[in-house]
């Protein structure tokens, strides 16, 4: 089972990208065993979709990663940042990614973050969710420099 | 945070300090000044204007029921409720009793997550603060409570991951359900359903029970007063070495029980409706509420009256209109420009019978009359008794949730058929995890014409009014000594104390170098 996971506030047009994918995804026939999950304003709450699976692709609204319309694909660790991120009501992807080796229950599955930059015109929607199931079925392992292609191509 | 000196003609030196709360909220940003160190004057601003009431006009009844919830990403299940009640008494229909359990038990499940994470995973990391670098308790608090890897902030975040499970099972969504509709709830939970329920309250219980209390929930319902907390807190190590016993020796040897005032005036809605028929009493003699509701002027209670709720938008960037305005009259009309001496802030100024009044946990126990708190506010609120009623409110839950979980009958009726709303004048009030919340909505040929919200950090966090009376937590700031400038972590106690949450709706992950807010 692989899981794409959108995060995201659909009545803010600066957070709402990821879920706006997830608009996009539930509209498309998604190849089996690919689960996709309205992750909404869950947070930490979302720990639960991190279990029992092989693979989970979080997409997100980012900001400080390039242009509006930048697509970035982070690992978990890119993601989480360096500094350990005090919980509050604001915390979100961040805070579940920095905590979740400590508080997952069964083997951490691999994590990608797809971060969508900026508020997204229809087009970038779209190739944000082409990416979600591209990496979702196939992973990105190995394709080293996929992070700066991909960044570069869509901004 | 900037730091500017004032006034330096004056033989004490005033400071002024800016203070943005980021590790609470991005959207909140605490202003004070200091006069020979302590906290003279004090400004909450909300930095964000939300208009949701302003979205909800013109669309259908029932759109409150799905968009109210997403205002908020930890108390969803709240605004649903008061979305439901609302319309509920605008169709005139009292929904069955098994739909008002599960209604509970839903909303009781989000504050167990909410009480224990507040606590554990955002007051209690200030335990941490280099302030108390060389206080003999900081390097235990740091084992507890150390962002991210404490060995309490771990277990919190795996034992209360668990329990919201209670509302997925029973809303059949996970989050942001919305199967809560006028006339009941949309869904008729099985046999197998409440069973897990049941294993899921007994599993949390359990873990509370040993690692929070360090007791059983009947041991610590016997304090009353006190002279039985210091007792309780004496009598083994069990309770010492708990979280509960831990938070209490930390918080009294530094000065907690000493700060966060404010004015003295709590107001409760009302803590979960009782069925009819059940079991379940209320502590304080209620016949409609578990906890019931009320306004409470210092040992002076009386039941709440939604007549005298009012908002105030004299320094709020709104277009003014004298005084204070009922919700059914109120607008929300963004005023952004103009008058920045006066207006500082896009949270309204709420108001019961024209006087601020402190929400949450601690005004439940005072307006319900809890024998404990009675007695600890003889000497005044503080921030200890602030943040212990929201850490033993679980206590008064459980129980009651139990009970509740065993009377369901899977065979029973769960709705009341709502005829279509088309007009109608309602309103909807519920306690919170943060404390008071109220929709109030008004539906004229069919569409929503008018949706005013007032929540719990509305009424804590508010504004000056027009009689330009400070706000509940700015009024509790007033007095804080502040050790230093640099790093007010007291100022940080006291308006965490509240629980603040003013939007819990951007959740963006930020640049690669900037993702760690910084601490107070």
């Amino acid at each position: 089972m692989k899981r794409i996971v959108c995060v995201g506030n659909r009545y803010k047009p600066e957070d709402a990208s990821g879920v706006l994918v997830y608009d996009c995804l539930a509209a498309t026939r998604l190849p089996p065993d690919v689960e996709v999950i309205d992750g909404g304003l869950a947070g930490l709450d979302l720990l639960r979709f991190v279990e029992k699976t092989d693979r989970v692709v979080f997409v997100d609204a980012v900001s400080g990663f390039g242009p509006p319309g930048t697509i970035v694909v982070l690992t978990r660790e890119e993601a989480m940042g360096r500094t350990p991120v005090v919980y509050s009501h604001d915390a979100g992807l961040a805070y579940l990614l920095g905590v979740l080796q400590r508080v997952v229950d069964g083997p951490l599955p691999e994590i990608r973050v797809i971060g969508i930059e900026g508020v997204a015109d229809g087009r970038v929607i779209r190739a944000a969710a082409d990416l979600c199931i591209e990496i979702a079925v196939d992973g990105d392992a190995g394709e080293h420099g996929r992070l700066d292609q991909v960044a570069g191509a869509s901004s | 945070m900037t730091a500017t000196l004032n006034h330096p003609a004056k033989r004490s030196v005033t400071r002024t300090l800016d203070i943005p709360l980021n590790r609470v909220e991005g959207d909140l940003s605490i202003r004070v000044e200091l006069d020979s160190g302590r906290v003279s004057e004090a400004w909450s601003s909300g930095t964000m204007y939300r208009g949701i009431e302003n979205i909800l006009l013109g669309r259908g009844p029932l759109d409150g029921l799905v968009i109210t919830p997403r205002i908020c990403g930890i108390c969803s299940t709240a605004h649903l409720t008061a979305a439901s009640k609302a319309l509920d008494s605008i169709s005139g229909i009292q929904p069955p009793p098994d739909a008002i359990r599960v209604r509970n038990l839903a909303l009781m499940a989000e504050l167990l997550q909410s009480d224990v994470r507040q606590t554990f995973l955002t007051f209690a990391a200030d335990f941490t603060n280099g302030a108390y670098q060389r206080h003999p308790l900081h390097e235990e608090a740091l084992r507890r409570y150390a962002p991210m890897k404490g060995e309490t902030a771990i277990d919190v975040i795996r034992q209360t991951r668990k329990i919201v499970e209670i509302v997925a099972i029973l809303g059949g969504q996970w989050p942001h359900s919305s199967y809560m509709v006028p006339g009941g709830v949309a869904g008729v939970p099985s046999l197998a359903d409440l069973l897990q329920c049941q294993h899921l309250l007994a599993g949390y219980r359990a873990w509370y029970e040993r690692r929070i209390l360090g007791c059983s929930i009947d041991r610590w319902g016997e304090v009353r007063s006190g002279a039985d907390l210091d007792n309780w807190l004496h009598e083994c190590a069990a309770h010492r070495d708990s979280d509960l016993g831990f938070f209490i020796r930390f918080a009294r040897q530094n000065g907690l029980d000493r700060i966060g005032g404010g004015h003295g005036n709590f107001i409760s809605f009302g803590l979960l409706d009782l069925p009819p028929g059940t079991e379940v009493r209320s502590r304080n003699g209620s016949t409609t509420h578990l906890m019931g509701g009320g306004f409470a002027r210092g040992a002076h209670i009386t039941p709440f009256d939604p007549a005298n709720v009012t908002e105030h938008v004299a320094h709020s960037w709104y277009v003014d209109y004298p005084a204070g305005r009922h919700p059914f009259e109120g607008e929300t009309r963004p005023y952004a420009t103009g008058e920045e001496s006066q207006k500082y802030s896009w949270a309204k100024a709420p108001r019961y019978a024209d006087l601020p009044a402190e929400t949450g946990p601690l005004a439940e126990m005072v307006v319900s009359r809890n024998p404990l708190f009675a007695d600890l506010l003889t000497s005044g609120p503080s921030v200890l008794t602030r943040q212990l009623a929201r850490l033993v409110r679980p206590a008064e839950l459980m129980p009651a949730m139990q009970q509740w979980l065993s009377e369901i009958c899977p065979d029973g009726t769960f709705y009341d058929p709502a005829s279509a709303i088309t007009e109608g004048e309602g309103f909807g009030t519920v306690d919170a995890a943060r404390g008071a919340l109220g929709h109030w909505v008004r539906i004229e040929g069919g569409s929503i014409q008018r949706y005013q919200i007032i929540t719990p950090t509305a009424w804590n966090g508010s504004p000056r009014d027009s009689g330009h009376v400070r706000g509940p937590w700015e009024e509790a700031l007033i007095g804080t000594p502040v050790a230093d400038p640099e790093n007010p972590v007291e100022v940080g106690h006291v308006v965490r104390s509240f629980d603040p949450c003013l939007v819990c709706t951007v959740h963006a992950l930020r640049g690669r170098c900037s993702l760690a807010c910084r601490d107070l």
